[in-house]
């Protein structure tokens, strides 16, 4: 039990910056990416992007492939970046309802 | 339709290493804002983040079952909990686990602050658990229930005697 809390709390640390959890979110929900595809997404420089995917990569989240010209990133396929999706997932999740809520508090302004 | 670049008033932290808090600021007394929460109705509008949304059941008292279905893209994703506190207009404790995730529970603290202004303040903070760990906990939990039915059982016993 101890071994399997420990890998929250890690998932946790992995997930701890938003862009990283976005990434995380971005390859578990919609699949495989390039570096360039993420960087785009998020608004980013390929040098910042690379910096975070490393990052991930360093702790088992992401594994990465380069063909030819492209390097292609996907979920890690430990138990840990798993765990690390799911929180990212959750939050997302979380954001979305909210902002419809947020439409429809304001659609129904004047009930 | 929403786009990328509506504003979104949140913000999100981490203040422990088991919690993620979501903060929202919505345009709407907190009344109203308690209605879209816990009328089934009005939850329905909102709460499949535009996706078709079966409840199944909803019961926003402490010790209530919830259980929805959001249906997307041909697939059905299943949702469910229990309420554990259920104060109205200011504060809902609840369980979140996800069909997909079976044992990943979160336990949801949500509180609404009215900010005398017709705006309402939505915090939300999730600690997350690993299935061992809710395991673990409904196991001690569970053999303390036993033990305290034993202590009841032997007093019973001991009354009829």
């Amino acid at each position: 039990m101890v071994q399997y809390s420990s890998t929250l709390d890690d998932a946790f640390a992995a997930v701890a910056d938003p862009t990283r959890r976005g990434i995380i979110e971005r390859l578990g929900s919609a699949g495989p990416a390039s570096i360039t595809e993420l960087a785009d997404s998020f608004d980013m420089t390929l040098t910042g992007m690379k910096k975070h995917v490393q990052i991930l990569e360093d702790a088992g989240l992401v594994e990465s492939e380069k063909i030819g010209r492209v390097r292609t990133c996907r979920l890690g396929s430990r138990r840990l970046a798993k765990e690390a999706a799911w929180i990212a997932r959750y939050e997302k999740m979380l954001n979305d309802r909210f902002d419809r809520l947020e439409e429809f508090l304001g659609r129904t302004t004047g009930d | 339709m929403m786009t990328a670049t509506a504003p979104r008033r949140a913000t999100v932290t981490t203040p422990t290493d088991r919690e993620i808090r979501i903060e929202r600021i919505f345009d709407a007394p907190r009344s109203k804002v308690w209605k879209a929460m816990t009328d089934p109705t009005l939850v329905a509008q909102w709460w499949g983040r535009g996706n078709k949304l079966v409840i199944e059941k909803f019961e926003p008292v402490r010790g209530g079952h919830w259980r929805f279905v959001e249906h997307a893209e041909g697939q059905q994703h299943g949702f469910e909990g229990r309420f554990r506190e259920v104060t109205p207009e200011e504060r809902v404790v609840q369980t979140f686990e996800w069909d997909g995730m079976p044992g990943h529970t979160v336990l949801e603290t949500l509180t609404l602050e009215d900010l005398g202004d017709g705006r309402t303040r939505l915090m939300t903070t999730s600690l997350f658990f690993t299935a061992e760990e809710r395991d673990g906990m409904l196991q001690s939990g569970m053999e303390g229930g036993v033990n305290q039915s034993y202590a009841a059982l032997d007093r019973l016993l001991e009354s009829m005697k």
